[in-house]
């Protein structure tokens, strides 16, 4: 138990190992999920479970499909400055 | 407003901000919002967790070249942060690349997620002593 918390422990003065690759990427996934729990948390006057659930997941895909729609008018337009 | 009842009201809207500061929902939690202060202090503890672990301590740095907005962000997430600053202060906990990047974006969230969830708990205990000053 003692050497599993040492190793928890040490795993934070490590950085992980993350490529220049597209898939940190989806790091995005998580963080939208998290601002859009938060910021439900302190604007819907009373929690209840299923109401704040709808709102989390509502809130978050459109911070994400927004950001994917951003980003594909950005490699748009830079394909059409370059080409 | 009465001198003195002016003064306890500031005195607690202090206390709502300094604690939702050093714990973060621990403000909710003296306006007795249980439910809003357990979901404040999961998700900001996970995001925070989550930085530390991908960039490892090292993207909390206090005093090195970072912008002073990255620094207050950080030091937001809870005082108790300044001794995480201590530790990498002597840069033993060298971070660069993606890892830096995406450790620093979670950190800095969530702390402004953290100030957000300060300055609300301190609104709703004004808004709530005013509310009960005029019923």
């Amino acid at each position: 138990m003692l050497m599993q918390a040492i190793f928890a422990m040490a795993s934070f003065t490590a950085p992980e190992h993350i490529g220049t690759t597209p898939h940190p990427m989806l790091w995005l996934i998580p963080l939208a999920a998290a601002i859009a729990i938060v910021y439900k948390a302190t604007k819907l006057p009373t929690i209840k479970a299923r109401t704040f659930l709808k709102e989390v997941v509502v809130l978050s895909s459109t911070i994400i499909i927004v950001m994917a729609v951003i980003a594909l008018a950005l490699c748009i337009l830079g394909w059409l400055i370059t080409e | 407003m009465p001198q003195r009842a002016k003064q306890n009201h500031s005195a607690f809207l202090l206390t709502v901000g300094l604690l939702g500061w050093f714990i973060p929902g621990a403000g909710y939690l003296l306006l007795k919002e249980i439910k809003r202060s357990i979901i404040v202090f999961t998700t900001i503890a996970i995001i925070f967790s989550a930085g530390l672990y991908i960039g490892s301590i090292g993207v909390i740095d206090l005093v090195g070249a970072t912008p002073w907005y990255v620094k207050f962000t950080q030091i937001m997430n809870s005082p108790m942060v300044a001794f995480l600053g201590r530790l990498t202060a002597t840069g033993s906990y060298p971070v660069y690349g993606r890892p830096n990047d995406i450790g620093q974006i979670y950190v800095t969230t969530a702390g402004l997620l953290n100030l957000l969830c300060i300055v609300n708990a301190v609104y709703l205990a004004h808004h709530r002593t005013a509310k009960a000053k005029e019923n």
